[in-house]
């Protein structure tokens, strides 16, 4: 290759947008592969705030305008800014005399663009597929999850490989697009251990008052307030675990089913042991998570599990559900604890267990913080990642289009 | 002259007035030593490629099979124009001149393939959702209107059939009328207007068009 190998990552959020666990991915990854010696061209939607244009540590972002058109709903919401996007890549393609290598689209989100720029520029494209409808939904029930179904299919039927984070979603995608095995391939996410150990020093007994009693114990929640994160089954355990332990219940993020379950906790008398804080700020979420007594990942559908590895790089204990990629992370009574999925008697379990016993806490947030240190390690995996993007780059260059 | 010509009918699937006017338009072009490669729908009745009077007629079908309404049908059959029409580039070694896209459905891919690859298009108007809609300002209304004005903007000229249809062009949209072509199939002139419209945009240079 004549110039340093170029890729264009296309997404629907990166910071300060972030919506889901996309935008902390495509950051990680984008600026530990611009350590890598890989350019990085970053095209996503804008923010109010964010500049059109800058270089985040050695990446090119560039912000489209993504409410230009007026939409009747959210999936031709998808569809129209993809317009703009895939018009405002091209541009900037062009204006790079074509010195692109791959487009690495992240989610059906960026689909539309992902397959034009391909055939319009003829250059490989690589998808990672962070979710998919059917798993969200747990099934597909209607034409407009169909249309979503059917446009993830077309999106790994159109890359030239298919990344996924963890060895079940890997299966999980196969089998709900039907793809052959080599085209799949598993790098898992990361996390960024640094940024939970800057300001060991500071005391954030202050800062924990906010949420909660010095006596109460603090169980934590992060993540979208909908039904596959699982939400509700900690609602539904939280009278289950007051039995036994005195402790406060924060719940971060926002989603539709906040209103209900804050109701819910109302009408059951315990608002005062549950806090919706909505969205927080990196620095407000990183300090729970180094506060909080115990970190619980819910979820009935999971593909990775990014959040347990945040809990597992603040040294918080965590209790997940044995389900999806949660299931490969932790190890149960090694790295942390797994529970049965859907199941707030179980869920109660596992958390009263690591609260009540503070010797059993202490072994697992240390195995897991030394896991997270070795395996979801973003300069690891943006190696892993940097060698697809070659083996990539050397099948193309026997290809036709070459 | 080599022209892409998009369009979302193109017979034998007649929805409306706009078949029928592409295929002649397609026809005539060939008589007149212009290639026309029309790219358009395809659907039971037809197969992939075929060429009726010497019109290379490319159809592309929907990836995405499952739609919950005509908005988003178009939108993701996009990028299937944009293949087709990237194939078309690509085997005639770019030596594509002009796109003409009829109504918005394949703006998107127009826009998309004049900034990619610096092709320039003309934004053939048959009809306006201000008009097809009676006024309705919805969203799903006002989407198809977005997609109107990014057409009109991005567009190098617009042809348009009447000259009611320029002034509600220039109405609606606040396009400068020096942008807008009237051209009226009906008109003796109508292929000779045609091609010397399609000249000044590729032609580009100024004195070329004022000679025209």
């Amino acid at each position: 290759m004549a110039h340093e190998l170029t890729v264009m990552m296309l997404t629907w959020e990166f910071p300060p947008r972030i919506i889901g666990g996309i935008s902390p991915h495509v950051y990680n990854l984008s600026k530990s592969l611009a350590k890598n010696d890989v350019k990085v061209y970053v095209v996503t939607c804008d923010f109010p705030g964010a500049p059109q244009h800058e270089v985040v540590e050695g990446v090119e972002v560039f912000r489209i305008d993504s409410y230009k058109n007026p939409s009747p709903d959210f999936a031709t919401w998808v569809y129209l800014m993809n317009i703009n996007m895939q018009k405002e890549a091209a541009a900037l393609v062009n204006s790079l005399d074509g010195k692109v290598d791959i487009f690495h689209a992240h989610d059906w989100l960026v689909a539309n663009s992902g397959i034009g720029l391909k055939h319009v520029f003829r250059k490989p494209l690589l998808a990672t597929i962070h979710s998919t409808e059917i798993g969200r939904r747990n099934g597909i029930h209607f034409d407009y999850e169909r249309m979503i179904h059917e446009t993830e299919a077309w999106l790994t039927y159109e890359a030239w490989k298919v990344i996924c984070c963890s060895n079940y979603m890997v299966s999980h995608v196969k089998w709900a697009f039907w793809l052959p095995e080599d085209k799949m391939i598993m790098i898992p996410n990361g996390v960024n251990i640094q940024e939970y150990e800057k300001n060991q020093n500071v005391d954030l007994s202050l800062f924990r008052r906010r949420f909660a009693l010095p006596e109460e114990k603090i169980v934590l929640f992060v993540g979208r307030l909908v039904y596959e994160k699982g939400i509700h089954v900690l609602i539904n355990a939280v009278p289950k675990v007051l039995e036994k332990v005195n402790a406060k219940f924060v719940v971060v993020g926002n989603g539709y089913m906040k209103e209900p379950l804050s109701n819910l906790v109302k009408s059951i008398g315990l608002a005062h042991k549950v806090i919706f804080t909505g969205f927080v700020d990196d620095e407000t979420l990183r300090n729970l998570q180094k506060c909080a007594d115990v970190s619980v990942v819910p979820s009935l559908f999971e593909p990775f599990g990014i959040v347990a590895i945040e809990a597992m790089a603040a040294k918080t204990p965590v209790v997940v559900s044995d389900t999806g990629g949660l299931s490969e992370i932790v190890e149960h009574d090694v790295t942390g604890v797994k529970v049965y999925p859907n199941n707030p008697n179980s869920l109660a379990w596992g958390i009263t267990k690591v609260l009540l016993d503070e010797n059993y806490a202490n072994r697992l947030k240390n195995n897991a913080y030394k896991k997270a240190q070795e395996k979801y390690n973003w300069d690891k995996i943006s190696q892993q990642t940097k060698t697809i993007y070659e083996t990539v780059l050397n099948e193309y260059s026997k290809s036709f289009w070459a | 002259m080599r022209v892409i010509i998009f369009s979302w009918e193109f017979p034998p699937r007649i929805v409306g007035e706009l078949a029928n006017y592409v295929r002649a338009l397609a026809v005539q072009l060939v008589k007149n030593n212009v290639e026309p490669y029309v790219v358009t729908y395809h659907d039971y009745l037809t197969g992939p490629y075929e060429e009726p009077k010497g019109t290379k007629t490319y159809r592309v079908t929907n990836p995405v099979r499952t739609h919950i309404g005509v908005l988003t049908w178009v939108l993701t059959l996009n990028q299937e124009v944009e293949r087709a029409a990237a194939n078309i580039y690509y085997k005639s070694n770019k030596q594509i001149d002009l796109i003409d896209t009829h109504d918005w459905h394949f703006i998107p891919a127009a826009v998309t393939l004049k900034k990619a690859l610096n092709l320039p298009f003309i934004y053939s108007v048959e009809s306006l959702e201000e008009h097809r809609s009676h006024g309705a300002n919805s969203p799903f209304n006002m989407a198809i209107k977005s997609i109107e004005w990014l057409g009109l903007y991005e567009a190098k000229k617009v042809i348009v059939k009447s000259e009611w249809m320029q002034d509600e062009v220039t109405r609606i949209y606040k396009v400068p009328i020096d942008k807008i072509k009237v051209i009226p199939p009906k008109s003796t002139t109508w292929m000779k207007e045609i091609l010397e419209t399609y000249k000044s945009v590729i032609g580009g240079s100024v004195s070329e068009w004022l000679t025209n």
